[in-house]
């Protein structure tokens, strides 16, 4: 099944910082909460896994990220993430593009526009949540990307940004990440 | 895989069986124990077809681990007739064609068996809701329903006499 | 005859034709002796488990078994490439396709087979299948049928690329299949042109699945020595199974022995022969040793056997004052990515030809087109003959349509167009040959028994305080009992049915039949046949069937074909024996044939009292004192050929009520009346509508598989697919009326399936006529409560006043 997603965050950082944090991808993957670069196989190609527990089920990608372009002018990176789970029942692509601009209120903004398709098993299981699913991970993304930015700069927000990043959860887990995707889910039911 | 050492009342009898630490109890009873009766029909906890009765509640033996077993007291359809024959529960099967392709049968009866301790006058209604943990695919419950008022029916005038 | 107090009590103790004869498979049953093949160990087994693609359609890079065959217990990792050399790794479907046994370069639906692992135990074998390293490179999947035939869409099947004479016709695109057609499109079109009144309506048949609760299986066991293939199977036709292993192996047949033992239903399921099934043998093969594979749920699910999927689309001509003039329906049927429907060979829409129902329709045209998508193959007959419900859908809606397009009742239209009792045999529009009926007489006794005037006038006063309330009225005609060889063949063998009956020297019998059963019963029927045949008590009849080594060929259970195929033959052999008997009986009592009648269970000397020999005295002569000349033994095989189809019928009604701010459908009322002939055991006869009934509702109110745009199987597990609990399922009520058949020769007509085929558009009926009156005239399947409260949204009937 595919996902379209279109997530607009708040950065507390200036543009420039928010876009050297965006060119560095292993630094941007370990925001994906589970996500991490195992190896840089050359300058626009790069291997990685995700692993992802909600409820019982554990899954865990493995897959190629390739760089399809660095857009200076625009501030914006198109990459496209390829993974199959290692059982082998499943697979996933991500289609990312994501952008830093200025947005109306002055603040500085990380745009991203995604398509997330899944297949096998966890389209066959997971399909109803997936929108849900796919929200969490992102709005955990952002956070965790905020942080690394916020980190970036100087003084005590900074200092504080900087140890919520060194305390980043490893994997999507735990009881609140579910519970927070049934909330998502119980306002898509009523919230049309 | 290592193997645990495992210990329990069978039917009536004692066990000890080797097993691996996943091992479902299900495959225990089928595999190592030969008790072909319950069945598996699903893997999501569904079915019923391997219900059986542990320490004297149902369980779906494909949800129990082998080694959640230890020390307990089971028992099987293979367990259900005794030295005085069927019973009651069987006989209301047979007499009221509660069954067909069989399959889920041994799953109702130990259901029915273990329901009928709980509730031994129940209403048409709670037979239902307390047999809806077992799917049949044949009869459409009607007779199922039936199978199980005969029971009742014998049990109480058993108790009565 | 004689029907004395004294004969009459002979009878009674045989248990015969017309007894409700408590079942002889029960004691096993339900003391866990059932014998199914998931049951069955044989010393030195192995397990089989299915490596199975995430994709509904890609084409296969590489497969890497390395660390899979590394890991301790794994005898062996099979793929399509292991398979070449043998010729294995394709296999020819039912329908006159191929089907990849394991995936031979691409997959083209999801949880297609790719590579087989050989374990010592099932948890070593799971274990391994995670290790076998599969890369693929996705391609587009194709989805909807409707886009099968554009010019852009991606070619399923490329093994069939400018091969474009297929088997059933001239294909037209590369994922087309077949175009069947039946009926006088022209005097169809122009009894359209000329018609007072014209109705259409798009309706699409969603895809199910049997979902017996046996998943399939098989336990293959080659004997290197003497060169012989066992095997247990799920299959509702083994012998079929052994012809078609033995054309794929090379094996002779009388060296492949295929059993089917218990089996936990079938339901249309077990027909086809699987991938698992040939891997399972393969294996064994080349091992050895024996090999078990047995699916798991979501397996069965999502790649065995599917039912139904066809985007029809029905209309109906007729007068203003009722009078249905023509029928024509248009079909897009989606088969998958191979064609694997069960039918006989000659007819890839199955008795679809049925489709003018229990109506004297003067014009009809049919047209089915069968496409492939990027799903799993299939298109079994879940407990109907072929196409059948279908069939009968299509009619009993656009009947409905009509009426209230023309404000008429639903249940006078149908009175005003039934063909008429004297009408019989009847011959319709497209070919059927209807053998009797009386569709008058039963629809009237249904409409007596539920009162149906005061019903539509609850609804009435339901309507004006803004309530739902709906009364869904069905009369079915079904096509069973295929069929006629002259027509009816599988893969080219005849679609006979046989029994063998050897009455022993101490008059007790056994009889063997090519049929098996799966909850049917046939240990328990068919010997009752055979006791009022030849007046040899039930109980000391022994029914055997299933073992290709003992049993006559046969073309198995499906399609209801048990009671007018197998049951015919079993009469048939009896009356065999019954006619050696009879000069046998002459013989000793020395007389003529003519001099002697029959009663209950032996011959008389007419006129003569006490001149007689029993059944019993006769079969110890057989061994030992006959007529000069003849041959000893008492026993007969019948091959029966139906000269006929036998038309099963019935009239349903249902009322359900409708919460219109939930959506929730319940079933108030479900009266089922049936017409199937004669009457074997009506203990059986009613446990099989029961069932029927309920599959109906489990497919009309919750069962669907349906597919993401992606090839994604949505909810192939029973956390999504409806099966009923007994919370559920409505109370039913039963009722019948019998006009035998003429041509079978016990007038029987088969009765297990109608009761899906019938009350399936009997539930979609009474949902509808809940919305009638707001000109809501077809709601698509499955009524799920979110589906039906859409509807309410959809008109506004959920606000709060």
């Amino acid at each position: 099944m595919k996902v379209d997603l279109d997530k607009v965050f708040e950065i507390d950082g200036s543009e420039k910082n928010t876009w050297t944090f965006l060119q560095d991808i292993p630094g941007v993957a370990s925001c994906m909460p589970g996500a991490e670069i195992t190896e840089q196989v050359d300058a626009n190609n790069y291997k990685g896994k995700v692993r992802a527990k909600v409820g019982p089920a554990t899954m865990s990608f493995e897959g190629d990220i390739e760089i399809q372009e660095i857009n200076e002018e625009n501030k914006s990176l198109h990459f496209i993430g390829k993974g199959q789970d290692t059982k082998g029942t499943s697979a996933a692509e991500m289609d990312l593009t994501a952008s830093v601009r200025k947005g109306e209120s002055g603040a500085t903004e990380l745009v991203g526009v995604a398509t997330v398709t899944v297949t096998g098993k966890v389209a066959n299981f997971g399909g109803r949540m997936m929108t849900q699913v796919a929200d969490q991970i992102l709005n955990q993304f952002g956070k965790n990307f905020a942080n690394n930015v916020v980190a970036m700069g100087e003084g005590e927000s900074a200092e504080e940004a900087a140890k919520v990043v060194a305390e980043q959860p490893k994997e999507l887990n735990g009881l609140a990440f579910a519970w927070s995707i049934f909330v998502g889910y119980l306002k898509s039911l009523f919230g049309k | 895989m290592k193997k645990t050492a495992v210990s329990f009342t069978l039917n009536n009898e004692q066990v000890d069986v080797l097993v691996e630490p996943r091992e479902l109890l299900i495959h225990t009873l089928r595999e190592k124990l030969s008790l072909t009766g319950s069945h598996i029909g699903c893997e999501t906890s569904h079915c019923g077809a391997c219900t059986v009765d542990m320490d004297g509640i149902s369980v779906k033996s494909c949800t129990i681990l082998a080694v959640q077993a230890n020390g307990s007291e089971l028992m099987t359809v293979e367990g259900l007739a005794s030295d005085d024959g069927l019973h009651a529960v069987q006989e209301g099967f047979m007499q009221e064609h509660g069954l067909q392709c069989g399959f889920c049968t041994p799953g109702m009866l130990m259901r029915s068996y273990r329901f009928l301790q709980e509730n031994p006058n129940p209403t048409e209604e709670e037979i239902r809701v307390g047999l809806s943990g077992n799917l049949c695919r044949c009869t459409g419950y009607q007779n199922i329903v039936k199978s199980v008022q005969y029971a009742a029916e014998k049990l109480q005038a058993k108790e009565e006499g | 005859m004689s029907t004395s107090a004294e004969s009459i009590e002979r009878e009674e103790k045989l248990q015969g034709v017309g007894c409700s004869r408590k079942r002889k498979e029960d004691p096993r049953f339900i003391q866990g002796k059932g014998n199914y093949v998931d049951d069955i160990k044989m010393p030195g087994m192995l397990c089989a488990e299915i490596v199975r693609s995430p994709y509904a359609h890609a084409r296969i890079i590489s497969i890497d078994k390395t660390e899979a065959l590394a890991l301790p217990g794994v005898h062996a990792v099979l793929t399509a490439d292991d398979l070449k050399p043998l010729d294995l790794h394709w296999m020819p479907t039912l329908a006159g396709d191929v089907q990849a046994v394991l995936a031979d370069e691409k997959v083209v639906f999801q949880m297609q087979e790719v590579a087989v692992v050989i374990a010592n135990d099932r948890y070593i074998a799971a274990d391994a299948v995670q290790l076998v390293k599969v890369e693929y490179e996705p391609l587009p999947a194709l989805v909807d049928p409707h886009k099968s035939m554009d010019s852009d869409a991606p070619v399923i099947r490329e093994d069939l690329i400018g091969k474009m004479d297929g088997a059933h016709s001239k294909r037209l695109h590369d994922n087309h299949i077949f175009t069947w057609d039946v009926g006088d499109k022209e005097s169809t079109d122009q009894a359209f042109e000329d018609a007072e009144v014209t109705v259409k309506e798009n309706m699409f048949y969603h895809r199910v699945h049997p979902c017996p609760l046996e998943t399939c299986g098989c336990l293959a066991s080659f004997d290197k020595i003497e060169g012989k293939l066992t095997a247990y199977v799920t299959s509702q036709a083994p012998h079929v199974v052994r012809t078609v292993v033995s054309m794929l192996s090379g094996i002779p047949e009388s060296k492949v022995r295929i059993i089917s033992p218990d089996i936990g239903g079938g339901f249309g399921n077990k027909v086809p022969i699987y991938p698992g099934y040939v891997t399972a043998m393969v294996a064994s093969i080349v091992l050895g040793r024996p090999v078990k594979w047995v699916e798991s749920r979501i397996e069965n699910l999502t790649t065995t056997g599917f039912a139904r999927d066809w985007h029809m689309e029905g209309e109906l001509a007729a007068d203003n004052e009722g009078r249905i003039k023509a029928l024509r329906v248009n079909v897009l049927a989606d088969h998958g990515a191979f064609d694997a429907c069960a039918d006989p060979s000659k007819f890839p829409a199955g008795m679809f030809h049925i489709c003018t129902g229990s109506y004297d329709i003067p014009n009809a045209y049919a047209r089915v087109d069968g496409v492939y998508t990027n799903k799993a193959p299939g298109g079994v007959a879940y407990r109907c003959s072929f196409r059948v419900t279908e069939a009968v859908y299509v009619v009993e809606r656009m009947v409905d349509v009509l009426a209230q397009k023309l404000g008429m009742d639903k249940a006078e239209i149908r009175l005003k167009n039934f063909v008429k009792p004297e009408q019989f045999p009847y011959p319709t529009a497209l070919g059927a040959n209807l053998d009797s009926g009386d569709y008058h007489t039963a629809l009237n006794k249904v409409l007596d028994a539920v009162d149906y005037k005061e019903l539509r006038k609850e609804q009435e006063e339901k309507r004006a305080n803004g309530e739902l309330m709906g009364i869904g009225i069905v009369t079915f005609t079904e096509i069973v009992g295929a069929g006629p060889s002259k027509s009816c063949d599988i893969l080219g063998v005849g679609m006979f049915d046989s029994a063998e009956i050897r009455v022993h020297p101490t008059g007790s019998a056994l009889a063997r039949m090519g049929t098996i059963t799966q909850g049917q019963a046939h240990q328990t029927t068919y010997a009752q046949i055979i006791a009022t045949e030849l007046g040899i008590p039930s109980e000391e009849i022994q029914i055997e069937e299933g073992d290709t080594d003992t049993a006559p060929y046969g073309l198995g259970t499906y399609g209801s074909r048990t009671t007018p195929v197998g049951a015919a033959a079993t009469a048939v052999a009896a009356r065999k024996i019954k006619a050696k008997a009879a000069k046998i009986a002459a013989h000793l009592l020395e007389v003529s044939d003519d001099d002697l009648e029959w009663d209950v269970d032996r011959f008389k000397v007419k006129g003569v009292p006490g001149q007689e020999k029993t059944m019993k005295d006769i079969a110890w002569a057989a061994y030992n004192n006959l007529p000069e000349g003849m041959e000893p033994g008492l026993e007969a095989v019948d091959y029966y050929d139906p000269p006929e189809y036998t038309y099963p019928f019935g009239a349903y009604l249902c009322v359900v009520d409708i919460d219109k701010y939930t959506g929730v459908t319940k079933v108030r009322r479900f009266y089922a009346l049936d017409d199937c002939g004669t009457r074997i055991n009506p203990m059986v006869i009613e446990g099989q509508i029961h069932g029927g009934l309920t599959e109906g509702y489990a497919v009309a109110m919750g069962q669907e598989l349906s597919f993401d745009p992606e090839g994604n199987i949505e909810g192939n597990s029973l956390m999504d697919y409806f099966l009923p609990t007994a919370v559920e399922t409505p109370h039913w009520e039963t009722d019948y009326t019998v006009t035998p058949s003429p041509h079978h020769p016990l007038g029987a007509k088969g009765v297990a399936e109608s009761p899906h085929v019938g009350s399936i558009p009997t539930f979609t009926a009474a949902v509808v006529d809940a919305f009638a009156h707001l000109d809501v005239t077809h709601m698509n399947m499955p009524h799920s409560a979110y589906r039906v409260w859409q509807k309410c949204h959809e008109l506004g009937l959920d606000k709060a006043k």
